[in-house]
């Protein structure tokens, strides 16, 4: 049972803290009710005076799917750099394999677009135009559930 | 470090066996080479090509895992890749099943890909990775390698839920999946964790080696571990009470998907399940029978009475496909190697049933995948009765009519639950199954009663006012349009009226590819129901290394 007690000892305290931030955060934040200026689309301190929902690429999403795969792959690469002496011919054809699977997603992700900065030329468009029309729900009289896509 | 290294000095490197993983490898190859060539070329790849390639690895992976099943014929079950992965029977026909879902739903898929202009290789670049994925299950011989199966099985059909980027139902099926899979999984691997500690090990014959040479004085960390797996498998099988995703997902996504997910998934969690609750827990019988009892015996009818009140098509094959599940548990449930053979059998049925009827599904959806009501069935023997009869006949074979593979699938697991004691579980599923006859029943009345569509405003997933319009119009204004899928404006929003018309012709016709999945599917219900004996033969010796 001894060896639970510091398994035991951080529940306790884990549980202590976490109810220690609520009461904290309760007691010390500012009680002030939002204000149209508060809730309003923060656009650098310009007043927004257009219809917001535009869509606009978020490329830097891209290029976090190419730091996974390269992150994975050096996860992988570093133990195998340590021991591949030990693991002789059939390690580094395993590491190849693996390396060639990743080099096809990276491919993959370069053909769809995701090192070109200027305006999207070779950006596939896997299923039709998207537009704000087709995937924006919008609440009130003139669009339902299923206003959005038309037939 | 420099401890680290002296002790992993001495790395003694396993025999690779590629051979025995040879369908994972020949579906993940096809994959990764649709994928790089779809890079490469400049314009998108044509989906006939796409279709064709999908076909052909399904077609090798197929031929690897005969070659495998004649290989365990001949030369007997056995462990390979340092007993992480088994050779048996068992591993084989799943490979089978696999690869005929595969080569099914490519089909199905390339009808709906060329009507909703879908572009690009990575429907079936995913649909091949889930496939890999249940291939690792069924012959996983490892509590780790049974999670790496389970997580690219899921992972793909994740993004696959979500691929009809224009609709919203489709988006929010991919995350209601995605958060709900993610936590199912995470309380997989405390379960493997859980049974590690109580066991020593993670291998699935050494957990039963382990359990046969001790007695467990304190066995609650090992039911704390079986519970929670039991849990994670529940949730993948959509097992009741942890069904609740199922109806949303099925529903919300893309109709050829929902047809590869409920048959890939389930066989390929049924497989895992199988394997670890008979073959490793075999000795703790007493302890998880009366919990799988339990699951088996609500989702059984739960499947079965709400899917009685269902409106929408595919929200009723949802529940019913929960109550398919149920069916299949009754087999984990006797935990005997009869009820294993029929667990067997009653997926390799239902795959071709389910994949069948969601393609049917699919053609009447029509474009924008969305006219599911059960309204769209009426009458529809008139305006396509071949449709109408594929229908009939696989939503017979899943009602368990005699004379189709439907019938025997249910006898063969409710008898050896009656051989395994468990009679009241038995009454229980021939209870449901008449529940679900009844609903089955009442959609085959709609196909073959007169009048056209009625559509109600308020039902779920209903069309636009044009379509009562257009579907009292003559048959046949525009054969042609069908196999080419319309004009090429017609999806991107300026569709109109005319467009629309067409449209509704074209869900009567289905594309040369989805007919002959259809055929296929309908034949093998009927031909095996006929003549049952391959098929029960091929279960029967498809038997577990260990039970």
């Amino acid at each position: 049972m001894a060896q639970y007690l510091p398994v035991l000892l951080l529940l306790a305290l884990s549980t202590v803290f976490a109810a220690l931030s609520f009461v904290a955060s309760s007691l010390l934040a500012p009680r002030k009710r939002p204000t149209a200026a508060k809730v309003a689309p923060y656009e650098c301190g310009i007043v927004p005076d257009v219809e917001p929902p535009q869509r606009f690429p978020v490329r830097f999403y891209l290029v976090a799917m190419i730091f996974i795969i390269f992150d994975i792959e050096i996860v992988f690469l570093y133990p195998w750099a340590v021991t591949y002496r030990e693991l002789g011919t059939f390690g580094l054809v395993e590491v190849l394999v693996f390396a060639a699977i990743v080099f096809v997603s990276f491919v993959y992700l370069v053909s769809n677009g995701a090192l070109d900065w200027g305006p999207a030329k070779r950006l596939r468009v896997a299923m039709g135009e998207r537009t704000t029309e087709s995937t924006v729900a919008r609440v009130g009289p003139e669009g339902g559930p299923r206003a959005g896509r038309a037939a | 470090m420099t401890a680290l290294l002296a002790a992993t000095a001495h790395v003694v490197l396993p025999k690779i066996a590629y051979h025995s993983i040879l369908p994972v490898l020949v579906l993940l190859g096809g994959a990764a080479a649709l994928l790089g060539v779809s890079a490469l070329v400049r314009r998108p790849l044509d989906t006939s090509a796409v279709t064709a390639v999908t076909v052909l690895t399904a077609l090798g992976s197929l031929s690897t895992a005969l070659v495998q099943w004649a290989d365990v014929r001949n030369h007997g079950p056995h462990v390979a890749i340092d007993g992480a992965i088994v050779q048996d029977g068992f591993s084989a026909l799943i490979g089978v099943l696999v690869s005929c879902a595969v080569l099914l739903a490519a089909l199905v898929g390339d009808s709906w890909m060329r009507r909703e202009e879908v572009r690009g290789p990575e429907f079936q670049v995913l649909m091949l990775i889930s496939a890999a994925g249940a291939v690792v299950m069924g012959e996983a011989n490892d509590l780790v390698v049974v999670f790496l199966g389970l997580e690219i099985l899921s992972i793909a059909l994740y993004v696959l839920a979500a691929f009809d980027a224009r609709r919203q139902q489709s988006g929010e099926a991919g995350l209601k999946y995605f958060i709900l899979g993610s936590f199912s999984s995470a309380v997989f691997v405390y379960g493997i964790a859980l049974t590690y500690g109580a066991t020593g090990t993670t291998n699935l014959p050494q957990i039963a080696d382990y359990l046969a040479r001790n007695v467990l004085l304190h066995e609650g960390l090992l039911l704390a571990g079986i519970a929670l797996l039991l849990v994670g498998f529940a949730f993948k099988v959509a097992a009741v009470p942890f069904h609740l995703w199922t109806p949303d997902v099925y529903q919300g996504a893309p109709t050829p998907v929902t047809g590869f997910m409920a048959a890939v998934a389930k066989a390929g969690g049924f497989a895992a399940f199988l394997r670890v609750f008979v073959s490793s827990f075999g000795l703790m019988r007493n302890d998880w029978q009366p919990a799988v009892w339990v699951v088996a015996a609500l989702t059984l009818l739960l499947g079965a009475v709400v899917a009685l009140v269902q409106r929408d098509v595919k929200r009723m094959l949802a529940y019913s496909s929960i109550n398919h599940a149920g069916f299949v548990l009754i087999g984990l449930q006797a935990g005997t190697a009869k009820g294993v053979e029929g667990a067997l059998y009653y997926l390799f049925t239902y795959t071709f049933m389910v994949i069948g009827s969601f393609a049917v599904i699919t053609v009447v959806g029509g474009r924008g995948d969305g006219l599911h009501d059960l309204e769209r069935y009426r009458g529809l023997a008139r305006r396509s009765p071949w449709l109408a009869i594929s229908f009939t006949v696989l939503l017979l074979g899943q009602a368990g009519i005699p004379f189709t593979t439907g019938f025997l699938a249910k006898l063969e697991v409710v008898s050896g639950a009656v051989s395994g004691g468990s009679t009241v579980l038995a009454v229980v599923a021939m209870v449901s199954a008449a529940i679900a006859a009844f609903f089955y029943l009442r959609v085959v009345f709609l196909m073959y009663s007169s009048g056209a569509p009625v559509v109600e405003l308020s039902a779920a997933g209903a069309g636009p006012g044009g379509e009562v319009r257009s579907l009292s119009l003559p048959a046949g204004v525009s054969p042609s349009v069908a196999v080419e899928g319309g004009p090429a404006g017609a999806g991107g929003g300026v569709g109109t009226a005319v467009a629309e018309d067409e449209d509704e012709e074209i869900a009567t016709i289905p594309p040369t590819a989805t007919a002959v999945a259809i055929s296929l599917c309908v034949g093998v219900t009927v031909i095996f129901g006929l003549w049952p004996a391959p098929l029960t033969g091929f279960a029967h010796l498809a038997q577990l290394l260990i039970h």
